[in-house]
C-alpha cells in the first residue's frame, strides 16, 4: 500500500506540470509522423504520378549503333524516363533535381564495334542516395548485356575470320539478350507468417513507430528520474527514511511510478499508431502488451538507476539523453541494424532496445504470433532485473 | 572593458558546467560518433559488413544427355560458400524449401535461395519456366537485394554462354558453314574468361569497369567517398542543432542570475544596464563560436570531415554563430523563468531543427519539396544550406545567399530580443 501511495505521489507530482505532456506525448507523435513521412518520402502519393527515375542521356555520337541499342533498351524500361541532352544542360537538370542522374557516353563508344579500345560509361548521380544507387543497378544489367553482345560478336567475327561478320552477329546476340531480359528468372518473396489482408508489413510507420516508442520511453526519464534527485535535494528522502517505510519499498514505489509513466506514454503512442497511422499493433494484442510491459520495466529500472546516480537535474537530463542516444542508435531505432557495420550490428543486437524492436517487428512486419514475443520479453525482463539490482545496490550505498 | 569582463565571466561559468560541455560538445560528437561507428567502417572498400545469413536449397539436377558436368544450381550454391565472400556471407544448406522457410521465420537466416530441380534443364532447353526463388525476412532490404543481384548475375553469365553458342552457330549456318561441335568448348572458354574479367572489373576495379558511378560534386573524373559525404552532413546537422541549443542555453544564464539575485546585485553597481546586457550577449556569441571551432576541429580529426574551402567554411560558420546567437537571444527574451526554458529549448529548437532539415540531411533522395520549402522559413535551414555548399567544395561566392539570409535573420532576431530584454530590465 505504501508503495502504491509513493507511486501515486510521484505520478501526481510529475503530471501536475502540463509541460510534461509536451515531452511525453506531443513530441513523440510529431517525431513519429515526421520520421514516417521521411521514410515514406517519394514512395507514397498519387498512384498516377510518374515515379520513373529521370535519366539524362549524353552522347556526342548519337548515330552509333551501340548507342542506339542502349538508348532503345533504356527507353523501354518501365523504371526509367530517359531524355537526350547536351552535357551542360544535363548537369543543370541534375542540379535542379529534374533528373536523378546523367549517363555520359564517351566519345568513341560506338567504335567498339570495329574492335576499338575500351570506353568507360559514366553515371553522374548522388552515390549516397537510394535513387542514385537504384539508377546504377538499373543501368548495370543492360550495359553488361550490351558488352556481352559485343564480345559474342567479336568471337563470331574471329571464328569466321571476317570483320564484316561483327555487325550481324552483334544484332543477333543483342536480339537474343533482348528476349532473355524479358524473362523473370529470379523471384523475390517476403516471408510473412500472415498473408491475409490484415498484414500491414509495408506501412512506412512500422519502423518509425516502434523506434520512436523506444526512444521517447527513455527520454521520458528526463522528467521521472528528476523526482529522486529532488527528493534528495529537498531532503524529503531523508524524512521518508525516518518513517516505517523500508528502503526496498521506497525503491519499488519510485520504480512503479516510472513504470506507470512510461507505460502510459507507450500505451498512448500504440493507440495513436494503431488508429491513426495504421500500424497494426493489435495484430497480436497480447504480444504487444507483453513486449511493451517488459520494455517499460527495463526503461523504468534504468530511470531508477539514473535517479540514484545523478546529483542534479542537469545530470538527470544529461544521463537520460546519453542513454537515449546510445540505446536508440545501437538498438536500431533510428536505422535498421542491417544497414550498419558488422561490429556495430553485433553490439547493437545485444541491446535491450534492439530486443524491444525485434519484439515489435515480429508482430508488425513479420506477422508472427504470440510465441514470437516470448524471447524478446524474457530478455527485456532480464535487463530490467539487472538494472533494478544495480539501482538497489547504489541506493543502499547512498543510504550509508 | 566591463562588457568583456561580464562576457568572460559567463563564458567561464558555461565551460565549468559539465552540462554545457555535455550538450555543446559531447552530445554532437557522440551522435556523430555513433553514426561513424555504424557506417564509417564501410568506407574505403573495407567490407567489415554486417554478415548476411543466407540459406541455400539446391534441388537442381542434371537432365539426361546434358552437356554440362554439374548442375547450374551447384554454381549458385558454390557462389554463397565461396572463400571470397565468407567474410560477409554466412551460408548454410537446407534440405528443402519448408526447412528454409522455417529458418527465415525463426530468424536463423535472413535470406533463403531456393534453386528448383529443373533449373539446369530449363536453361539448357531454352524454356525458361523454372525460377530461382529468394525468400527474405521482411524487415531486411539490403541482403535480399544483394542476393538477388548475385543470382541474376550468375544466371546472366549462364545465359550469356548459351547466347554465345547459339549466335555463333546461327551466324555460321547463315553463311553456309556447318558448325563444328568440337569448337564449342573453345568459344565457351573464351566467353567465360571475358565474362569473369568483366564482372571483376565491374565490382572490384572501378577504373576498368564498363560503368562507373561518380558524384556530381566531384566532377566527372574523381569519385567522392559517399561515407565521408554522409559523415559531413551528419556532423553539420548535429553541429547546427547543438549550436542553436547552446546559444539559447547560454542566454538562459541571464534568467538564472535573475532568479539567484546576482543580476539585481549587478544592476546596483555603476555599470550601465546596456553594458551588462551587451556582456551577456557577447558571452553567447563567444560560446557558440568556441563550440563551433571545437566541433569542426574534432569532426575533421576524428571523422576525417573535409569542411570545404577555408573562406567558405568561415562564411558558413559565421552564419551559424550569428543565427544561433540571434535565435537564442530572441527565444529567451520571451521566457520568464529558467524552468520555462526547458520546453522552449527542448520542444521549440527540436521542432525548428526538424523543419530546417537537420535530422534528415542524409535521407536518401532527400525530403519532399514541401519540406524543403519549409526549411527556407527557419534559420537552421539556411545555415544547413551554407554547410551543404561548403562541404560540397563550393567557392565563397556560392555561399553568399545562405550567409546573407542567416546574417539578416540573426541580426533581426538579436535586435528584437535585445529590445525585449532592455524593456524587461529597464
Amino acid at each position: 500500500m505504501k508503495i502504491l501511495d509513493l507511486a501515486i505521489k510521484d505520478l501526481s507530482q510529475i503530471l501536475r506540470d502540463k509541460k510534461v505532456l509536451l515531452f511525453l506525448v506531443a513530441m513523440p507523435i510529431v517525431f513519429t509522423l515526421f520520421m514516417g513521412f521521411a521514410y515514406n518520402a517519394g514512395e507514397s502519393g498519387d498512384e498516377n504520378a510518374d515515379t520513373r527515375l529521370g535519366l539524362a542521356y549524353v552522347d556526342p555520337q548519337p548515330d552509333s549503333r551501340l548507342s542506339q541499342m542502349l538508348f532503345a533498351r533504356l527507353e523501354e524500361s518501365d523504371a526509367l524516363k530517359v531524355i537526350r541532352l547536351e552535357q551542360a544542360e544535363a548537369l543543370d537538370s541534375l542540379r535542379r533535381g529534374e533528373v536523378v542522374g546523367v549517363l555520359v557516353i564517351p566519345s568513341g563508344f560506338g567504335e567498339q564495334d570495329a574492335g576499338g579500345t575500351f570506353r568507360q560509361l559514366t553515371l553522374i548521380a548522388e552515390s549516397n542516395s537510394s535513387d542514385g544507387q537504384s539508377l546504377y543497378q538499373l543501368l548495370r544489367v543492360p550495359i553488361s548485356q550490351l558488352m556481352s553482345a559485343v564480345e559474342i560478336a567479336s568471337i563470331s567475327a574471329d571464328v569466321q575470320g571476317s570483320p564484316a561478320e561483327f555487325a550481324p552477329a552483334l544484332e543477333l546476340a543483342w536480339a537474343k539478350w533482348d528476349e532473355t531480359s524479358r524473362l523473370e528468372r529470379v523471384r523475390l518473396e517476403r516471408a510473412t507468417a500472415r498473408v491475409e489482408e490484415s498484414w500491414f508489413g509495408d506501412n512506412p510507420y512500422n519502423q518509425a513507430s516502434p523506434g520512436i516508442l523506444v526512444q521517447f520511453a527513455i527520454m521520458s526519464l528526463v522528467t521521472s528520474a528528476q523526482i529522486l534527485v529532488n527528493e534528495r535535494k529537498t531532503r524529503t528522502m531523508q524524512r521518508l527514511m525516518t518513517t516505517a517505510m523500508r528502503p526496498w519499498e521506497m525503491v519499488a514505489g519510485h520504480l512503479l511510478a516510472m513504470f506507470g509513466l512510461v507505460f502510459l506514454q507507450t500505451a498512448l503512442l500504440v493507440v495513436f499508431a494503431q488508429f491513426v497511422l495504421g500500424v497494426n499493433y493489435l495484430n497480436e494484442p497480447l504480444g504487444t502488451l507483453l513486449v511493451s510491459v517488459a520494455m517499460c520495466l527495463w526503461v523504468a529500472a534504468m530511470g531508477l538507476l539514473i535517479g540514484v546516480l545523478a546529483k542534479s537535474d542537469d545530470q538527470v537530463v544529461l544521463f537520460s539523453l546519453v542513454s537515449m542516444f546510445l540505446f536508440s542508435a545501437l538498438g536500431g531505432t533510428w536505422f535498421p541494424l542491417e544497414a550498419s557495420g558488422g561490429a556495430f550490428a553485433a553490439i547493437g543486437r545485444l541491446m535491450p532496445s534492439a530486443w524491444a524492436m525485434t519484439g515489435y517487428q515480429n508482430i508488425l512486419i513479420r506477422g508472427l504470433d504470440l510465441s514470437a514475443a516470448w524471447l524478446p520479453t524474457t530478455i527485456l525482463l532480464a535487463y530490467a532485473f539487472g538494472f533494478f539490482l544495480l539501482a538497489l545496490w547504489r541506493f543502499r550505498k547512498m543510504e550509508l | 572593458m566591463k562588457i568583456i569582463d561580464i562576457a568572460l565571466n559567463d563564458l567561464l561559468r558555461s565551460f565549468r558546467s559539465a552540462f554545457t560541455i555535455g550538450m555543446a560538445v559531447v552530445a554532437p560528437l557522440m551522435l556523430t560518433g555513433l553514426i561513424y561507428f555504424a557506417f564509417g567502417g564501410l568506407s574505403g572498400g573495407d567490407v567489415s559488413m554486417n554478415a548476411m545469413k543466407v540459406g541455400v536449397v539446391n534441388a537442381d539436377a542434371l537432365p539426361a544427355d546434358s552437356p554440362l558436368d554439374a548442375p547450374i544450381g551447384d554454381n549458385i550454391r558454390a557462389m554463397f560458400f565461396d572463400e571470397s565472400v565468407e567474410s560477409w556471407i554466412e551460408a548454410r544448406d537446407y534440405p528443402d524449401e519448408a526447412a528454409a522457410r522455417a529458418a527465415v521465420n525463426a530468424q536463423e537466416i535472413g535470406v533463403a535461395v531456393i534453386v528448383p530441380a529443373d533449373l539446369s534443364a530449363s536453361l539448357l532447353s531454352d524454356e525458361i519456366d523454372a525460377q530461382v526463388t529468394i525468400i527474405s525476412d521482411p524487415t531486411l532490404t539490403i541482403a535480399p537485394a544483394v542476393v538477388q543481384d548475385m543470382v541474376t548475375m550468375m544466371l546472366d553469365g549462364v545465359s550469356g554462354g548459351g547466347i554465345a553458342i547459339q549466335t555463333i552457330m546461327e551466324r555460321q549456318q547463315a553463311n553456309g558453314i556447318q558448325p563444328d561441335p568440337a569448337q564449342i568448348p573453345g568459344w565457351v572458354t573464351r566467353y567465360t574468361d571475358w565474362y569473369r574479367e568483366f564482372q571483376r572489373d565491374l565490382f572490384h576495379r572501378p577504373e576498368k569497369a564498363a560503368l562507373v558511378l561518380t558524384a556530381p560534386s566531384a566532377g566527372e573524373t574523381e569519385s567522392a567517398d559517399p561515407i565521408q559525404q554522409m559523415m559531413g552532413l551528419t556532423m553539420a546537422g548535429q553541429m547546427i542543432f547543438f549550436a542553436f541549443f547552446t546559444g539559447a542555453y547560454a542566454m538562459m544564464s541571464i534568467l538564472r542570475e535573475d532568479e539567484e539575485g546576482t543580476l539585481a546585485r549587478l544592476f546596483t553597481t555603476p555599470t550601465e544596464r546596456a553594458n551588462i546586457l551587451a556582456g551577456k550577449f557577447l558571452a553567447v556569441v563567444l560560446t557558440v563560436t568556441l563550440q563551433g571551432i571545437v566541433l569542426m576541429t574534432a569532426g575533421h580529426y576524428a571523422f576525417g570531415i573535409a569542411w570545404g574551402q577555408p573562406a567558405s567554411v568561415a562564411l558558413a560558420a559565421l552564419g551559424q554563430v550569428l543565427a544561433a546567437s540571434g535565435l537564442g537571444v530572441l527565444l529567451i527574451s520571451f521566457v520568464k523563468t529558467s524552468k520555462q526554458g526547458g520546453p522552449v529549448l527542448g520542444g521549440g529548437l527540436t521542432a525548428l531543427g526538424m523543419l530546417g532539415g537537420l535530422f534528415t540531411a542524409n535521407i536518401p533522395g532527400g525530403m519532399p519539396a514541401a519540406f524543403q520549402m519549409l526549411a527556407n522559413f527557419t534559420p537552421q535551414g539556411w545555415v544547413l544550406k551554407g554547410w551543404k555548399l561548403s562541404l560540397a567544395g563550393a567557392v565563397p561566392a556560392d555561399l553568399l545567399l545562405p550567409f546573407a539570409v542567416a546574417l539578416a535573420l540573426g541580426v533581426a532576431m538579436f535586435a528584437f530580443g535585445a529590445v525585449m530584454f532592455k524593456k524587461r530590465y529597464s
